[in-house]
């Protein structure tokens, strides 16, 4: 294979022109990627790749066949009334989904990353209603970009490249027609592409929803703007930002974490979630739409298969193999102690939760599958290393903008190991 | 601004604005004397250095460069341009790093007036990765 373009699957905007040179056995060089994508395509041949199953004996992990640690896998399974399935962001659709069969054969709870990260806004949504839009309309036809305690120059590289600064299908200009406006309480290295026309606001530390709760009064009316600003933005900026947000034919705002985390107690994605409503009733000529930007490729992907397979996104509990209302997340099954196992796919809970969390978590049974050393790896009690999905593998992933794409696969995987998904089935065929 | 330019390319002394001259502007004319000093008539030559360990690979550059928006299509929608490069191309990023190819065709080198002062590479990298400069 030569030159063949490609999706890089190192951050959910994954970039579908990257061009690979490869010999089937190597990937040996990697055009157009930004940093992060390279080290994923690196990734293949890592340092701190897992190549081998991996079981605990006496304190310390030792390498064993993948049948010892099938074994093994289903031995803490069998054992257990309240399994706990969590991560699938890293993973493929397919994966997804044999997750969730699995889940549902050993009456398990089943959680991804999302629901601590994009999740939040979707089912914010379902209040509020969500106006989504695509990365194509935000290269060829935006002429509004919001980034909101987002640093997307940070998370997701390409990102401004494509929507901010490219030239789109209808028109000769781009960057000239496309203002910026960045809302965020540090300065990111996402400020450096602004330019004289762009706005810049550095807002006091959470407080976002005074911001946006002002934006709702006012956004109707023509004049009446506080004379104080408010949230350590002044009148005139403020007056800026209302003309841009209600005069726009094409607006996104980027939703980034800086906004996930609640501020005096309320929901602030529902108030901007209500804002853009808010605007887009008024509005005659123009829309605003909303991406959030999370950073695992296939986030997303969890989201989609659980509600259209089973009806709701996220947190799925069985038992006596159906689908049971609960209002737990992974985080309150983990703080109440309310499992006795884990299957951890493709994340590191150890090192991103809380250390209560993370101490709970590694007290049970752990068993990983992942391609990769973490913090949780050392921890597990075992270990299935599988195949990196977009590289080694391919399947089926959902973008930023809720747009499915095929990743393929481009080089075989090293010691034969298996996919994510062909694990999982493994799994659920010797436990049937 | 034409002239600023010519006069840091050394095409142009400071000598030849006439304004300069006059007892009035004395004091900025010795200013500039000083900065340009002994390179002052010497042609200088244009450089554009990317600092490999603050660049991300986020293709900026690659995108907004009006010569590479010229020559290389998908880079008019954000995406890389195609490979091998082609020659009027001026920035690539390979393995995760942007590379200048061509400084020849540099709007700074090839283009006349207004166009001449395209600086847009080094303004918009969020890394502040790309120095312009004249040696
Ligand atoms: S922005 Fe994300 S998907 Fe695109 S090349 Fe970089 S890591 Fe890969
Ligand atoms: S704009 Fe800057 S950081 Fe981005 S690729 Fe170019 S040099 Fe690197
Ligand atoms: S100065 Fe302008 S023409 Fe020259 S490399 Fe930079 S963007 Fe391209």
């Amino acid at each position: 294979m030569a030159n063949e373009r490609v999706i890089c699957s190192g951050c959910s905007l994954l970039c579908d022109d990257i061009i690979i040179k490869s010999d089937g056995l190597y990937i040996d060089e990697v055009i157009g990627a930004c940093l992060k994508g390279k080290e994923r395509f690196d990734q293949a041949t890592a340092k701190n790749r897992i190549l081998n199953p991996l079981i605990k004996k006496d304190g310390e992990l030792k390498k064993v066949t993948f049948d010892e640690a099938l074994e093994k896998t289903l031995t803490i399974i069998k054992n257990s009334s309240k399994p706990l399935l969590y991560g699938f962001s890293t993973v493929n659709c397919e994966a997804q989904l044999k997750g969730i069969e699995l889940a549902s054969l050993i009456n398990g709870f089943i959680d991804s990353n999302s629901i601590i990260c994009q999740g939040k806004v979707l089912n914010t949504a379902k209040e509020t209603g969500l106006s989504l839009t695509t990365i194509a309309e935000g290269i060829n036809k935006a002429d509004l970009l919001i980034l909101w305690g987002a640093n997307a120059a940070e998370s997701i590289p390409r990102l401004l490249n494509k929507v901010l600064f490219s030239r789109g299908k209808f028109r000769m200009t781009g960057r000239e027609i496309k203002t910026l406006i960045i809302i965020d309480p540090v300065k990111t290295a996402s400020f450096g592409v602004m330019g004289v026309r762009d706005i810049a606001l550095q807002i006091e530390t959470a407080k976002d929803i005074d911001l946006i709760r002002v934006l709702k009064e006012y956004c109707c009316k023509a004049d009446g703007i506080p004379d104080a600003g408010v949230a350590g933005i002044d009148k005139d900026d403020l007056k800026r930002v209302l003309l841009h947000l209600t005069g726009t034919e094409n607006g996104i705002i980027f939703i980034g974490q800086g906004l996930l985390k609640s501020q005096n107690g309320d929901n602030v994605i529902k108030e901007l979630l209500e804002l853009v409503q808010l605007i887009n009733v008024k509005q005659e000529k123009g829309r605003i739409s909303v991406i959030m930007l999370g950073g695992h490729y296939n986030m997303l992907g969890f989201d989609h298969v659980a509600l259209s397979n089973y009806g709701k996104n996220h947190s799925l509990q069985f038992s006596n193999h159906q689908l049971v209302e609960t209002p737990d997340t992974i985080i309150t099954k983990i703080e109440k102690d309310d499992f006795d196992c884990s299957i951890i796919v493709g994340t590191d809970p150890i090192s991103h939760f809380p250390t209560q969390l993370s101490k709970k978590l590694m007290s049970k049974p752990l068993i990983l599958i992942d391609n990769k050393q973490t913090a949780t790896s050392y921890v597990a009690d075992v270990i299935i290393p599988s195949s990196i999905t977009g590289i080694e593998n391919g399947g089926m992933v959902y973008r930023i903008d809720h747009i499915p794409l095929n990743l393929k696969k481009i080089i075989n995987p090293p010691n034969n190991v298996f996919s994510d998904e062909e694990i999982i089935k493994k799994i659920i065929e010797s436990l049937e | 601004m034409a002239f600023a330019l010519d006069l840091l390319q050394g095409k142009v002394k400071v000598d030849d604005c006439t304004p300069l001259l006059e007892p009035k502007y004395k004091k900025d004319y010795d200013t500039l004397k000083d900065l340009l000093g002994a390179e002052e008539g010497k042609e200088k030559e244009l450089r554009i250095d990317v600092d490999n360990d603050l660049c991300d690979g986020c293709g900026i550059c690659v995108t907004i460069c009006p010569v590479n928006a010229r020559y290389c299509p998908p880079s008019l929608s954000g995406k890389a341009p195609d490979y091998p490069p082609e020659k009027h191309q001026l920035f690539q990023v390979k393995g995760g790093k942007c590379e200048l190819l061509a400084i020849e065709y540099c709007r700074r080198i090839e283009a006349q007036g207004r166009e001449r002062e395209c600086r847009v590479c080094e303004t918009y990298c969020p890394r502040e990765a790309i120095k312009i400069d004249y040696v």
